[in-house]
């Protein structure tokens, strides 16, 4: 194809320009290419925390009742559902704990050890103490707000009491922090102990399950619900998960695609600059008979080879730039994180194809006006120069 | 022979508010073949004319027909068309494309008339081997000489086997002894494809090789003559300007 061959041999020649567009849009994709990894991998350390400590699926008692009563055929029914990997009944109610003069409201939580953890890793966030030592006796994790507001230390006991709950004492055998506000505000017992503190025998008031797949949570919570039990994802009790990650990702994509259209306007200069030059050879060309549509071509091709070969170096260069980034194990250390957190690059292999392609269509549509000018000059002026 | 181009009361007004007339009704008639000199001062409109019959320009009235077809209102399209099939282009100035090879150059015409990549190629070299480049097929316009340039020009005028070959001074940079060849290679090409070569020329030794010499004076034909034998007659009474 002429076009083809008349643009390939601008680009082949003209090193300085090429290396200048294709530089331009090289570099906005892999600048891309590399913040959507590192996006990517916050998201999935957001996740992966949201995901550890929060339910995946949520067992509600059934309407109109206080607790769910038959808990054991219940769990046996969620057990028999694919994908499970942990369900923990609790109980859990509003506590006041007391220490010396101190007083502090929190919700406590009962429940079977083994299961509460591995739907909350708890033994992950402890400061002091060991989470499994509430499997016997009356004892008591403290989330480290409340251990600091009642100023106790471990092995003295707190006094809990409410209305209509029988008064008793717990040892505090440990502290624990998420750097979860809410939740280092709470109190962690075994199932027994709040089933006695409440005296309504042995019952509890939800199911906290966690699935090998999180994205399950939507079904599972259905299979649930069809029993009468008021079953939720994680989707529908924390909808702010993914409407702040759905806003963070749009006004970032916003911010990415202006870094592309700018990069796209270097291209259209570069063009401009081309058209202008080579005047007196788009003269020659019509001349030869090459119409004004073949010249047009000529141009958007070429703007659109550079704007393809520009990207498709960016996305290999941002990718080349992630893995190794990714590679080195960068930490950061938040003053409430518990751990420091490792930062992640995280290419999705669509990005590396997307992208190219977005700056071909920008380079294409950037070469649209100077390729115009040019299929419109008029031969006679253009020859002259 | 036949009339290959006619021109009927030709006119090309330019400017808007003070107008300049560069073609005042114009008449003229070239037949297939021939090889026709248009000379006159500078600004006396035979590069308007020759845009015209080159299909580069479009006039203000009056009628161009190339060979028998009324192209006075081609559309843009159809003028490209005619420029490819039916005209080569020779300049003052090669207009090379900078960035192609001789050989590349000369296929260009035949690229933009859809020819095969092959085939071009080849009817390119042979043309260049004809005016002498043989040797010189992958060089690229810096690397070659004002005449040699100027032969792969011509080469490129002739590649698609044009009907007309127009020439805009195609001689006017060169010195004396490139411009003699390159006139020998227009008439020999001449003789052998008996095509019809329109230059428009300063130099009245080269304008006193050709058939028919043309003085535009004004926007007007001030003079014919005639090649008869080895002498000229003038048809109309030549005024002197």
């Amino acid at each position: 194809m002429l076009e083809l061959f008349v643009a390939m041999k601008h680009i082949r020649t003209r090193k300085r320009q090429t290396a200048l567009a294709m530089g331009a849009v090289g570099l906005a994709v892999a600048i891309i290419i590399v913040f959507r990894a590192v996006m990517n991998g916050s998201i999935e350390i957001f996740f992966d925390l949201i995901f550890e400590l929060a339910p995946h699926a949520l067992v509600l008692p059934k309407e109109g009742e206080e607790y769910i009563y038959l808990y054991k055929t219940l769990i046996e029914f969620i057990w028999t559902i694919p994908g499970v990997a942990a369900v923990s009944p609790t109980l859990s109610t509003t506590a006041t704990l007391s220490f010396e003069d101190e007083v502090e409201n929190v919700e406590l939580t009962g429940g079977i050890p083994s299961e509460m953890n591995k739907v909350m890793s708890l033994d992950k966030y402890m400061i002091v103490g060991d989470f499994y030592a509430i499997s016997s006796g009356r004892r008591v994790i403290l989330g480290e707000g409340v251990m600091e507001k009642l100023d106790v230390k471990i092995g003295e006991d707190v006094v809990a009491n409410f209305p209509d709950a029988k008064t008793m004492n717990l040892v505090v055998a440990g502290v624990f922090r998420t750097g979860i506000e809410e939740w280092d505000q709470g109190a962690y017992v075994s199932l027994e102990t709040t089933q006695e503190f409440l005296g309504e025998g042995d019952v509890i008031n939800y199911i906290n399950i966690h699935l090998d797949d999180p994205y399950q949570g939507d079904a599972v919570a259905e299979e649930i619900s069809a029993r009468g039990y008021d079953a939720d994802s994680w989707r529908t009790l924390f909808p702010e998960f993914e409407e702040t990650l759905a806003f963070e990702t749009f006004s970032n994509n916003l911010i990415l695609a202006l870094v592309l259209l700018i990069a796209s306007f270097g291209i259209a200069n570069v063009m401009n600059m081309l058209v202008l030059e080579k005047t007196r050879e788009i003269g020659m060309l019509m001349a030869m008979g090459a119409d004004g549509p073949s010249i047009r071509k000529v141009f958007v091709i070429e703007s659109g080879i550079l704007g393809l070969a520009g990207g498709t170096a960016g996305s290999l260069f941002g990718y080349i730039v992630s893995t190794y980034l990714h590679s080195l194990q960068y930490t950061i250390t938040a003053p409430t994180a518990p751990q420091p957190i490792v930062i992640k690059f995280l290419v999705d292999p669509f990005d590396l194809i997307a992208f190219p392609l977005l700056a071909l269509i920008l380079s294409m549509i950037a070469g649209v006006y100077p390729a115009h000018k040019a299929s419109k000059l008029d031969p006679v002026i253009a020859l002259r120069g | 022979m036949s009339n290959i181009i006619e021109i009927k009361k030709l006119r090309k007004v330019y400017g808007d508010g003070v107008e300049l007339v560069a073609l005042d009704d114009v008449d003229l008639t070239i037949e297939e073949g021939e090889v026709l000199a248009i000379v006159g001062p500078s600004g006396s409109g035979k590069s308007t004319l020759l845009n015209m019959i080159g299909l580069l320009d479009t006039p203000s009235g009056g009628e161009i027909w190339l060979k028998g077809q009324n192209i006075t209102k081609a559309s843009p399209k159809e003028r490209a068309r005619l420029r490819n099939k039916e005209l080569g282009f020779i300049f003052q100035y090669h207009h090379l494309l900078p960035e192609f090879t001789a050989v590349e150059n000369v296929m260009m015409p035949l690229l933009i008339a859809g020819m095969d990549k092959k085939e071009a190629r080849h009817r390119a070299i042979t043309l260049l081997e004809e005016v002498g480049l043989g040797d010189r097929l992958n060089n690229r316009p810096n690397q070659l000489s004002g005449g040699q340039n100027q032969r792969v020009a011509v080469a490129r005028a002739l590649a698609g086997h044009p009907s007309i070959v127009i020439g805009d001074e195609p001689t006017g940079n060169l010195d004396s002894k490139s411009s003699d060849m390159i006139y020998e290679l227009l008439r020999k090409l001449n003789r052998e494809m008996n095509q019809t070569f329109i230059l428009v020329t300063h130099d009245m030794d080269m304008a006193e090789k050709t058939d028919r010499i043309l003085r535009l004076v004004d926007g007007r034909i001030v003079c014919e003559m005639r090649r008869e034998g080895d002498e000229f007659v003038s048809r109309d009474i030549c005024r002197a300007d």
